[in-house]
């Protein structure tokens, strides 16, 4: 089999978990106390009014019917309606993909770099005083709640010393987007996003790199005499990364997570802000088009994984 | 048949203890979590009264002798909604830990022993908790089904178990292939009884690190839905750091700082815990400091 097919099936795949999150959102959305007629609609609304949108839902259809009408709205971008800000919930997530974006993206990539560097670190010399501190480290913020670290890099650095912004993405007097100002007032939160999701990371390259150092292969390369030096960056580290980006995928789902979090402690305008704020307003429709939103993220970056590992691991079987 | 006569399991019982206690955190953290369960348990003997009662003109005061952690918003001591705070976080995780892990378990132990299509049909199902994110399906759950602590505690639980079904599955495959399992079979034991006399007794050990190493997020997961405001409940860690986001602007420190602390402890101490907990019953295996996404990597 071609490696046409593997992609093929591994779209095949990413498309059937998003049915399975529509279906999971739709399944919700009717088991919930009242169904999606006491979800969706604001009480306040008129009974005419009501029966209008009702049939414009088409929640005055039979079951089956409505569940495939809701399948269709979910791909045509039809997310329901924001009864807070009065407008689609697919344009209100959509205004806020840039900033969680500009979050993310700078994190995953410190993250990854950051991280490949400290499984070096640790697995030159394993059980050093080095590999111990990294693997304390990793530890340690394991366990941290991310909003935490958030407070306490505001407190200590907005609050007392006041040398970095105390949250949001851009200053007030800004018009339109300044490089710099973004650059200023990102370093908070992408400390603390970073350092959470470092800790995982870092270990993982490290138990990755171990296992492969102990591979036959790498004995047969140490005993004819190649230089160490040799055999760690192009025989061992080469294979030993190959596995850390399978996980990459799940990584995203973290940072993600992180990122929800992280973006309400900081203020910054993405998507965990408002989810926050949907929450607390109980704006139930972009609660579940942000669920369906976050699982798109992670289900594409798997995929995009899964692609990139098939292109990098010669061993690999496309069936 | 081990004999299970008191002395041996006195025996056994300080032997455990004696490999457990070699590690200085995973002792540390088994008083630090003794102390804070009795401290749960006994809140009302150790602060009488009230506590949630406002009290009007102390507020967000600095910490001092009257007040060793400060006061919040309301005036309240922090010690005291802290001790209280932890009732919730202890039951949090004891419960939501132990139905993750009883799902986990059985889920792996059926795919493990059945194989073929049941087999593939579980870890389909755990694939995809795997790839949604979790906390906003957590989110999306609690939500719509009113938010309430038994809601938090059967989302988290039943969300958070592919990583047991993972391991537990693993384990009984090596576990099938074994000569007294072919010979039980061969000589006609029920599905029941392999499963339940000797595929589960002999990973109860290694089900119990996994079970103890899955808390410190399972606590994180539950402090996080209250951060974020879903579980209105008037004492809990998470909502002291989420009332904290409107205060900590004019420097109140203490109010952010204990709580989040205290979520970090008792996540670090469970960790400490399950580190012990896995030298301790398994003396063969190496000092290694894996993460859970590691430990679920290596079992892919």
């Amino acid at each position: 089999m071609g490696f046409l097919s593997y992609i093929g099936k591994r779209v095949l795949v990413a498309v059937a978990l998003i049915v399975v999150v529509g279906t999971l959102n739709f399944t919700i959305l009717h088991l919930a106390p009242g169904g999606p007629e006491l979800v969706f609609l604001n009480p306040r609304i008129t009974p005419s009014a009501r029966a209008l949108i009702l049939r414009q839902f088409g929640l005055d259809k039979p079951i089956q019917i409505q569940y495939l009408l809701y399948l269709e709205g979910m791909v045509t971008g039809n997310w329901g309606l924001s009864y807070f800000y009065t407008e689609p919930a697919f344009d209100v997530i959509s205004s806020r993909i840039p900033a969680t974006l500009l979050l993310m993206v700078p994190s995953l990539i410190l993250t990854v770099s950051l991280g490949i560097l400290m499984g070096i670190a640790s697995v030159r010399k394993p059980y050093s005083f080095l590999d111990r501190f990294l693997s304390s480290f990793a530890f340690f913020f394991y366990s941290m709640p991310v909003f935490w670290l958030g407070f306490i890099l505001l407190s200590v650095f907005a609050v007392y010393v006041h040398v970095l912004p105390a949250g949001g993405m851009l200053s007030i007097t800004t018009v339109g987007f300044d490089v710099r100002d973004y650059l200023w007032h990102l370093i908070l939160p992408m400390t603390a996003l970073t350092l959470i999701n470092l800790a995982n990371f870092s270990l993982l390259v490290r138990s990755s790199m171990i296992e492969v150092l102990d591979q036959n292969y790498i004995t047969t390369a140490r005993g004819k005499g190649l230089p160490e030096r040799l055999v760690f960056y192009r025989h061992a580290l080469r294979n030993g990364l190959l596995p850390t980006v399978t996980m990459l995928g799940l990584f995203v789902g973290a940072i993600l997570t992180g990122a929800i979090l992280t973006e309400t402690v900081f203020s910054w305008p993405g998507l965990g802000s408002l989810t926050y704020a949907s929450i607390t307003s109980r704006d139930y429709p972009v609660v579940l088009a942000l669920f369906f939103m976050f699982s798109i993220l992670t289900i594409f970056s798997n995929l995009i994984t899964d692609i990139v590992y098939g292109l990098l691991d010669p061993r690999i079987t496309y069936d | 048949m081990i004999s299970t006569t008191p002395k041996s399991l006195l025996a056994k019982a300080s032997s455990f203890w004696r490999s457990y206690s070699r590690n200085r955190g995973a002792l540390f953290a088994f008083f630090f979590l003794v102390a804070l369960i009795l401290a749960a348990l006994l809140a009302n003997y150790i602060f009488p009264g009230d506590v949630e009662a406002p009290n009007i003109g102390n507020e967000m005061l600095p910490p001092s002798f009257s007040a060793i952690l400060g006061t919040d918003y309301l005036g309240r001591d922090q010690l005291a909604l802290l001790v209280f705070g932890a009732r919730t976080s202890l039951i949090v995780a004891f419960a939501a830990g132990g139905l993750l892990a009883v799902v986990g378990t059985m889920a792996g132990l059926l795919a493990g022993y059945f194989g073929g299509r049941t087999d593939g049909l579980i870890m389909r199902i755990a694939d995809v908790f795997l790839t949604i994110p979790i906390l906003p399906l957590i989110l999306v759950i609690v939500a719509f089904a009113s938010p309430n602590l038994l809601n938090v505690m059967f989302a988290i639980g039943l969300t958070g178990w592919p990583v047991m079904a993972r391991v537990v599955r693993s384990d009984s495959l090596a576990l099938m292939k074994r000569e007294f399992i072919e010979i039980e079979r061969v000589m006609g034991a029920s599905s029941a009884r392999i499963l339940f006399k000797h595929l589960l007794p002999n990973q109860l050990n290694s089900i119990l690190v996994y079970a103890s190493l899955s808390i410190p997020a399972v606590i994180l997961t539950e402090a996080s839905l209250e951060f974020l405001g879903l579980t209105p409940l008037s004492v809990s860690w998470g909502f002291m750091l989420n009332v904290s986001m409107s205060y900590w602007i004019r420097g109140t420190w203490w109010m952010s700082f204990f709580p989040g602390f205290a979520i970090f402890m008792t996540a670090l101490s469970f960790y400490f815990v399950s580190e012990g907990l896995k030298e301790a019953l398994n003396p063969k295996l190496k000092r290694r400091r894996e993460s859970l996404a590691v430990q679920v990597a290596e079992r892919k």
